[in-house]
């Protein structure tokens, strides 16, 4: 539970370890499990005033692909409680996670590594952190009502 | 570069262009985007999408909506019914429903078949039972592009679209676009060069709720996919570019590349990625 609410913290920071973790089944984050009791407005719009310790957290998780059961060991970095780094390890004990790993030396599929997009000559950013500002609102609401 | 921001379908739009958009062409793009979501939003009471979902029955969709279901139709195909217009009654089951519950009410199923489901003449469709229609997995996309139609039809060739992460690009010089972190919207994991056509982005990272659930949707489950966390499409629609983003999630690339002529990036929930060898750019490791 304890980096539960920092991984919630991710997500109202900007960064989204949330989704990433949610997207598995793991056993430090399952923030929104709790969302059944979650309001259905946005009318709560808590202001988020939990800190949260500065510091290096690793914690494991595990996902479901359709080889079976994986597991990712998850390094995040909190600075004056915003995420300024994020590493996720993957074990691969699957034949096809093993196979990406043994393309990886190959050079076809690789641990990639995240880079500062202030740093880089970009004129633009394709992603999918700013899809939805109705979905943003409800996720604010869900972690007013989680932080409560 | 002149800038024109507005927000739209539920979400924050750029237009760069090297002339300034005088307001009769704004004024278009605004209408044009009305029109958009009063037939497809499924958030929407009026729209004709809630229609089908309330009645059934034979509705006739705007023109534009032949090329919409011609793309999911190849998709349905491709990815063995895991992308399908009726992921919608089983997203709004999970909870994303137009009050954006996020509460799980009823059962996880399948999605009803979209090839005997509904029955398509053209742009009309009949379906037998109430059936509730999710265009998601294309539809920003294709909205990016009939804007860009707009542009072109009102002498604007050179501009770049930005639908919050999905963009059209039509400029004399390659524009570099980062490749968003799909943990930390402050990074990239690389660059994409492009002068003309489309890159749209999909990740299971934002759209999150309960247990697991997120916004792609495997028809054939009705449970979200896992494995795939993020993906990038770059094709010459943002229609196309938008659809293969979510199958991506879904069917390998090269057997999308029996229909379709893009480049591709996947990241996995493992930390790794993989590309197309004739992407433009590169994946930083």
């Amino acid at each position: 539970m304890r980096l539960q609410n920092k991984i919630t913290l991710s997500a109202l920071a900007g960064a989204s370890l949330i989704g990433s973790l949610a997207g598995c089944t793991t056993t430090a984050s399952t923030p929104t499990s709790d969302t059944s009791s979650a309001p259905s407005t946005g009318s709560s719009t808590g202001t988020a005033s939990k800190t949260y310790k500065d510091g290096t957290y690793t914690e494991d998780g595990t996902y479901q692909s359709p080889a079976g059961t994986g597991r990712i060991t998850v390094k995040l970095t909190l600075a004056s409680g915003v995420v300024t780094a994020v590493n996720v390890n993957g074990h691969a004990t699957d034949p096809t996670a093993k196979t990406y790993q043994a393309d990886f030396d190959s050079g076809i599929a690789g641990k990639v590594v995240g880079k500062k997009i202030d740093s880089l000559n970009v004129t633009n950013v394709s992603g999918s952190s700013l899809t939805s500002a109705g979905f943003d609102e409800a996720i604010k609401a869900i972690e007013a009502s989680a932080s409560a | 570069m002149p800038e024109l921001h507005f927000a739209a379908i539920g979400t924050q739009w750029m237009i760069d262009t090297p002339q300034p958009i005088d307001q009769t062409l704004e004024a278009l793009i605004s209408d044009r985007v009305a029109r958009f979501d009063q037939t497809y939003s499924r958030f929407r009471g009026d729209s004709l999408i809630t229609a089908l979902a309330t009645d059934g029955g034979t509705h006739r969709f705007p023109d534009d909506a032949d090329a919409l279901f011609d793309l999911y139709d190849t998709l349905y195909a491709r990815t063995d019914g895991a992308v399908t217009p009726l992921v919608g009654r089983a997203l709004e089951r999970l909870g994303y429903d137009r009050d954006y519950s996020l509460t799980e009410h009823g059962t996880v199923e399948p999605a009803a078949a979209w090839t005997t489901e509904v029955a398509r003449e053209g742009t009309t469709l009949t379906t037998t039972t109430p059936v509730l229609i999710d265009v998601g997995a294309a539809g920003k996309g294709y909205l990016v592009d009939l804007v860009g139609e707009l542009l072109h039809e009102n002498g604007i060739h050179e501009f770049v679209i930005d639908a919050s992460g999905d963009l059209l690009v039509s400029t004399r010089e390659p524009r570099r676009i980062a490749l968003e972190h799909p943990f930390d919207p402050s990074l990239a994991i690389g660059v994409a060069e492009i002068s003309r056509g489309s890159i749209c982005a999909s990740g299971s990272n934002r759209r999150v709720w309960g247990n697991g659930r997120h916004h792609i949707l495997d028809g054939r489950t009705g449970e979200p996919t896992r494995d795939v966390i993020a993906t990038w499409a770059i094709a010459e629609t943002a229609l196309v570019a938008d659809g293969l983003a979510t199958a991506l999630f879904f069917t390998a690339p090269e057997r999308l590349a029996e229909s379709f002529d893009f480049q591709w990036v996947r990241m996995f929930a493992s930390g790794l990625a993989d590309r197309s060898p004739g992407l433009q750019g590169e994946l930083f490791s």
